[in-house]
């Protein structure tokens, strides 16, 4: 008989009602109330520091080349003390789709991502983020990566004293 | 003619061809280091490893050291020749730093493509690595020979193709050194090659040191604009700012190579004082207000009182509408040249030469007697000078004649020359393809004539990338040079297209209108000032001085360079459609411009 399917359904369907009334409710009464998201979440992305203080970015282009909506720009320059280093660094963050690729693409652990979700202005060019908007003082997620000292090349100490070098050749040795 | 097979593709290749070029020829790519087209074979790097399934030679082989021969049967995708290129790179990677985001050369680098192309993706190695000192090789160039895999490209370019003497290798076993014995600039007028030619970072172009990426470059197909022989180049821009120029590949021309003088000249096109905006009295105005202002000042003057003068700077496209623009000024003079002995000399040799007679710098190469009548190729067409040096390799004699040829250009490629007074010592008649190298700003037109009767192939030289299409032009038209039009007196007033003219030649006479690029003279005393777009900015063709007409490509739109336009530090946070100093726009268009108002 229809009629009695149809209370069926009717009463089923009461009953889940009921049981979510009494329940205590998923929705978070936000911004009053926060969550935490895990560490690995996507949201503003920081340029980091190596530990001992010095920009980990190297303006290698790598993050504008991987970002998948191009809203990543900057000059590379070269410091004195031969670092290279970007004379500025652009983020617009009105485009970003937070997908990650620039971290996973930067050589060097530089660029991160952080669980900071909430970018939010009334002036869409607050949301362009300049170099000094991005770096922040700390390392992030990563306490001991120092590109400079597994680079092979002699930047940040003389040559042939970084990680996994040799002193350097003497040309005009004769020994074999 | 060797018949072979290469990965069941049927290959027939001319005698002494290698297997790689044969490869190459069917489109079969083989990473190599150390072959290189203008070098040829070492055999250094070993990273070309084929396998011969069959014929006369079997099993594993270098294919840039072993000849096709009839009958081979190669293949590139035989396991065993995969691994052992795979495990080549290995090796070549072993001591190879691991500072690819601080490499210039860094996505444009063979050694990275080949490594990827041969499978080699995770160091296994974790050892120690070899490391050297770098030199410094002067402004130029950056050295960083940790980087070097060792294919000896660099000697070999320097020391036998170019004849240089003041780098090479050092060194035995893993501890090779390519450098110079002590610090110092390099030497050579080609030195810049290095950085085209280091298949790796070890040689980086320090001009543009640390400034953009290969993804990220402007580039076009480009003409040199330093000499009348026309190399081609690949100009490099980012941000609206000219960064470097890489030679481009032309066999008949300059083959791989360019000059120095032509890779690291003045970027005078992002230069700071460069006009870029039309000007009225010396205040800036529109472009509307400035060409109708060009227009009634030239109505003040009578008919045929005013000389429309240009240089060799001046791109075909805007020179062939020299003759109209001076028609509609009233039958004003045309000037292609300033300098009367100059005029007469390029006119005579471009009207001369056949394209029969014309040598270009191929011809030049492969000549088996050269003459360098009365001028200085160091100065004047430095990529002639890597040309004669190929052909003295091959045997050829060089003859320098007359005072004006000095033995230090010869000494500067390492050529023995043989020193001459007068041309009629050297035994041209003797030869089968004798060149004739002459320069049209030291010879007059009569000792042009009398050695253009030689029965030889010449290699004429003009003042400037357009001197030969200039030159064409001035033959075709009814032209004078500046300076007797300024001798007859009957000049009174000049318009200058991309030409500088020397004060005492011009003396009171006023520039009514100067169109231009850069900054000079004639800009800073115009009534007008035009601003037009540099060789960079534009299409057009230059004519090179065999008569070749070469096109090059827009590069770059103009614009003040976008490091010059920084605000706190960074680029200006607005919005705009208008390029900042975008106004210049191709001679061509300038004067079609004023042609319409008059
Ligand atoms: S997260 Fe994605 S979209 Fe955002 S900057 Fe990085 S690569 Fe670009
Ligand atoms: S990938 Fe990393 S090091 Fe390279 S430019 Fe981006 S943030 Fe800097
Ligand atoms: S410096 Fe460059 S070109 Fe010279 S041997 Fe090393 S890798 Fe080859
Ligand atoms: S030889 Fe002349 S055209 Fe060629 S690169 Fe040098 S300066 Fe430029």
């Amino acid at each position: 008989m229809t009629i009695f399917t149809d209370i069926k359904a009717i009463l089923l369907g009461l009953w889940t009602t009921w049981k979510h009334m009494l329940r205590r409710p998923v929705t978070i009464q936000y911004p009053e109330e926060k969550r935490q998201p895990s560490p690995r979440y996507r949201a503003r992305i920081v340029l980091t520091r190596d530990p001992d203080g010095g920009e980990r970015c190297v303006a290698c282009y790598l993050c504008s080349a991987a970002c998948p909506v191009d809203c990543i720009s900057m000059q590379s320059g070269e410091r004195e003390n031969g670092r290279r280093f970007a004379v500025w660094f652009r983020i617009n963050f009105s485009r970003c789709i937070f997908c990650g690729l620039c971290a996973e693409a930067c050589p060097t652990l530089a660029i991160q991502m952080t669980p900071d979700y909430e970018i939010c202005k009334r002036d869409i060019m607050d949301l362009l983020y300049e170099k000094e908007d991005l770096l922040i003082d700390g390392c992030g997620k990563d306490e001991s990566y120092n590109f400079y000292q597994h680079a092979g090349i002699g930047v940040a100490q003389r040559r042939g004293e970084g990680a996994e070098e040799k002193a350097p050749v003497d040309v005009r040795g004769l020994v074999p | 003619m060797p018949k072979l097979i290469i990965d069941d593709i049927t290959v027939e290749v001319a005698e002494g061809v290698t297997v790689l070029e044969a490869a190459q020829s069917v489109d079969i790519p083989i990473p190599h280091f150390c072959w290189h087209p203008a070098l040829g074979k070492a055999g250094a790097c070993r990273v070309c490893a084929v396998k011969l399934l069959d014929g006369p030679i079997k099993g594993i082989q270098m294919s840039c050291m072993l000849p096709a021969q009839d009958g081979m049967v190669v293949s590139t995708v035989d396991p065993e020749a995969v691994a052992m290129r795979q495990q080549v790179i290995e090796w070549l990677m072993i001591n190879h730093p691991h500072d690819c985001p601080v490499c210039d050369e860094g996505g444009q680098c063979q050694l990275q493509d080949y490594t990827i192309a041969c499978g080699h993706g995770l160091r296994r190695y974790d050892g120690k690595k070899r490391t050297h000192l770098n030199q410094d090789l002067g402004p130029n160039i950056e050295h960083e020979m940790n980087r070097c895999i060792q294919c000896y490209r660099c000697a070999r370019f320097y020391q036998e193709f170019a004849g240089g003497t003041d780098f090479g290798v050092m060194g035995s076993a893993s501890r090779v050194y390519f450098g110079r014995f002590e610090d110092g600039e390099l030497q050579s007028p080609f030195s810049g090659n290095l950085v085209d030619i280091c298949p790796t970072g070890v040689f980086t172009d320090k001009t543009a040191r640390f400034r953009a990426r290969y993804w990220d470059f402007d580039m076009a197909p480009s003409i040199c604009p330093e000499c009348s022989l026309g190399c081609n180049t690949t100009p490099v821009a980012r941000y609206r700012e000219l960064l470097k120029i890489s030679a481009r590949h032309n066999d008949a021309v300059n083959g791989w190579f360019i000059c120095d003088r032509g890779r690291f000249a003045d970027k005078k096109v992002n230069s700071f004082d460069r006009p870029r905006v039309p000007l009225v009295n010396g205040s800036s105005s529109g472009w509307g207000d400035a060409v109708d202002a060009v227009a009634k000042k030239a109505a003040e003057f009578a008919p045929g009182s005013i000389a429309v003068v240009a240089s060799s700077r001046l791109a075909n496209e805007g020179a062939a509408l020299l003759p109209d623009l001076a028609r509609a000024l009233s039958g004003a003079k045309l000037c292609f040249f300033s300098n009367e002995v100059i005029c007469r000399a390029s006119i005579t040799a471009a009207s001369q030469i056949t394209p029969h007679m014309a040598a270009s710098l191929d011809d030049v190469a492969s000549a088996d007697c050269i003459v360098i009548y009365e001028c200085d190729l160091r100065q004047e067409a430095p990529m002639m000078l890597l040309a004669v040096r190929q052909a003295w390799r091959k045997g050829a004699p060089v003859f320098l004649v007359g005072k004006g040829a000095p033995l230090e250009q010869a000494a500067a490629v390492s050529v023995e020359a043989v020193d001459l007074d007068i041309i009629v010592e050297a035994p041209i008649g003797i030869f089968d393809r004798p060149v004739i190298i002459f320069s049209t700003m030291r010879s007059s037109a009569a000792e042009i004539k009398n050695l253009m009767a030689a029965e030889a192939k010449f290699a004429p030289l003009f003042d400037g990338p357009n001197g030969m299409g200039m030159a064409k032009l001035a033959a075709a038209n009814s032209t004078i040079s500046l300076e007797s039009a300024v001798k007859s007196g009957l000049i009174k007033g000049i318009i200058t297209i991309e030409c500088v003219i020397a004060d005492e030649l011009r003396g009171e006479i006023p520039i009514i209108a100067a169109l231009d690029w850069q900054m000079n003279s004639s800009v800073k005393n115009a009534g007008v000032f035009l601003p037009t777009t540099a060789w960079v900015e534009m299409n057009g063709t230059f004519v090179n001085n065999e008569g070749r007409a070469q096109q090059f490509k827009k590069v770059m739109a103009p614009g003040i360079p976008v490091s010059a336009t920084l605000e706190s530090g960074h680029p200006p946070r607005i919005h705009s459609l208008d390029v900042p100093g975008g106004e210049p726009k191709p001679a061509w268009e300038v004067i079609t411009e004023i042609m319409k108002r008059l």
